[in-house]
């Protein structure tokens, strides 16, 4: 009976928000990624087909935006995934005070982007904390986000800092459904810890891993609020990330039929991310599994 | 039980960890509480000198510190309430009745837990635009409404809750809606706690959306606010903004000292920062 009833009244005041502003934004995004749409010159919109795309395709800023992002991603993923898991075998094997660890390591993970990023750019200033100490060592002070050459890394370690307890908490949570008894086993069995490590609890938390791994690339390539507080995107658009190109396109230049197809652009590497990534270490999984 | 014994390198380790996660919070906190100008950078600086009130004193009379608090405050205090209320009305919805396509209406929910957001950034500019809501309380809080996670959160979470009192009530001839607000919504406390810390979070570090929707310096909420002013580089006073960002982590510390638990629930169901 209750079988055959229409989506109830309940659903309905979410479905009509969610449809106005989440269904209906992203076909209009797709829409207006084939129109040249300057919203100070309605008199100028037109259908431009793929140009948008053909655009980016061909402008050097777009490619170096793709660079400065990837850059990003593969020199963040392999230490903030690497960190965590040790954080997160560390959280495992501490049996007093677990809960105070864990929330300190954690806490970081919940803080406005924003605040940490403002701290960041306190620590990394001229006169700030870190030049302080390099002063004091007899060291020359470093240009941390004033250097082309330095200013990504400087974000990228930020984003470590910012990353390592949120991702350390989600592989703890896998660590924690594997049965304590198999581990009392391998234990009774003599099995030294580094082997138990290996051979139980890492394929134990490989899905999770992979879990990680896709977050933490999506993540990446939607950095924004990083470069926009310590850099504005430079020096010499070294920290120009994706993200912080199409909100300059769309925002200082109104050019906003390219910034959508800009969007799509992220949102098709994303997708090509995700497969790829889901192919290779999912595979590996299966293997593991085996 | 009594498994191996912890190696003390263990809490050497964990505790330089915790250490280095809030140091930087603590370094915030301090130079919030000095005076003048300067970054403290020995040791020395950080006990030695006076500690003072000055650039929270300062903030908040006369500068629009105060006007970005309070925006902050009534987005997030509007938002979340309407979020946990669409929330649990709609996961109810979903997990009590089997409609056509709800499988497809489950699959497009959860794509877009991880659409990244950027993609809907200028058509909901252009449609508040249109609707002549931009730099608005309604544009800083619309979007919000549409996230997916407390509903699909809440329809698992009614998923687990057994549906028999519901069932029994409604043999007794009560109205759907009396069912909703009088038997299943005292007992979703605890889901709609985890759903409501987390659409806190969100809500109030959220900055990419207020920053392109809102326009006049008086709509700014907290994040936008701070970043804005850090900009504006003639006069960066590091106290002023530390102490800005101070009271922007305030409510996060509080929040998390609480419902930590459920803050860690959400982000393992994939509630996106």
């Amino acid at each position: 009976m209750r079988g055959r009833r229409a989506p109830s009244a309940g659903l309905a005041p979410w479905l009509f928000f969610f449809a106005a502003f989440g269904i209906f934004p992203l076909l209009y995004a797709l829409v207006l990624s084939f129109l040249a749409y300057n919203p100070l010159r309605p008199d100028l919109v037109r259908w431009v087909g793929f140009e948008n795309y053909v655009r980016a395709l061909e402008t050097p800023s777009f490619w170096r935006a793709l660079r400065t992002t990837t850059v990003f991603v593969v020199g963040t993923l392999p230490v903030t995934l690497t960190l965590a898991y040790v954080v997160a075998a560390l959280l495992a094997g501490a049996r007093r005070a677990q809960g105070f660890f864990r929330a300190a390591i954690f806490f970081p993970a919940t803080l406005s982007m924003v605040v940490i990023s403002l701290v960041f750019k306190s620590l990394y200033a001229e006169e700030g904390l870190l030049n302080g100490w390099l002063a004091a060592a007899g060291l020359s002070r470093v240009h941390w986000l004033q250097d082309p050459a330095l200013a990504l890394p400087s974000i990228m370690l930020m984003d470590v800092w910012a990353s390592v307890g949120y991702y350390a908490i989600l592989i703890l949570a896998a660590r924690k459904t594997l049965p304590d008894e198999q581990l009392e086993a391998a234990r009774l069995e003599g099995i030294s810890r580094l082997r138990v490590e290996r051979s139980i609890v890492l394929p134990h938390v490989r899905p999770v891993l992979l879990f990680v791994v896709l977050l933490n690339t999506i993540r990446s390539f939607q950095i924004f609020i990083e470069p926009f507080v310590l850099t504005r995107g430079g020096p010499l658009e070294s920290t120009t990330t994706l993200v912080y190109y199409l909100y300059e396109r769309a925002f200082y230049h109104f050019e906003m039929g390219y910034a959508s197809a800009l969007a799509f652009l992220l949102l098709l590497l994303v997708g090509i991310i995700l497969l790829l990534q889901r192919r290779t270490l999912g595979r590996g999984a299966a293997e593991a599994g085996a | 039980m009594s498994a191996r014994r912890t190696h003390p390198g263990v809490y050497l380790a964990l505790s330089f960890v915790a250490l280095l996660s809030l140091a930087p919070l603590l370094y915030m906190a301090r130079v919030s509480l000095g005076k003048g100008n300067g970054l403290p950078i020995a040791p020395g600086d950080w006990f030695g000198q006076p500690f003072s009130l000055q650039h929270y004193r300062d903030l908040f009379s006369g500068g629009p510190m105060a006007r970005f608090t309070l925006n902050s405050i009534v987005v997030t205090g509007i938002a979340v309430p309407i979020q946990i209320l669409l929330a649990a009305a709609a996961g109810h919805a979903l997990a009590r009745v089997r409609f056509v396509g709800r499988g497809v209406f489950l699959a497009l929910a959860t794509a877009f837990l991880i659409l990244p957001r950027q993609v809907t950034l200028v058509p909901l500019y252009l449609l508040l635009a249109w609707m002549g809501l931009l730099d608005t309380y309604a544009a800083l809080i619309l979007p919000h409404l549409a996230d997916p996670f407390g509903v699909l959160f809440m329809a698992h979470y009614y998923q687990t809750l057994s549906p028999e009192l519901e069932e029994a009530a409604r043999t007794d001839g009560w109205s759907a809606r009396a069912i909703f607000w009088r038997i299943v919504l005292p007992l979703s406390g605890p889901g709609l706690a985890v759903v409501g810390v987390n659409g806190f979070l969100i809500t109030w570090n959220a900055f990419l959306h207020p920053l392109v929707l809102t326009t006049s310096e008086s709509m700014r909420t907290l994040p936008v606010g701070l970043a804005l002013f850090a900009q504006s580089e003639h006069s960066v006073s590091w106290g002023a903004l530390l102490a800005g960002s101070s009271v922007a982590t305030a409510p996060v510390l509080l929040a998390f000292a609480f419902f930590q638990r459920q803050i860690v629930e959400g982000v393992l169901k994939g509630s996106s920062r």
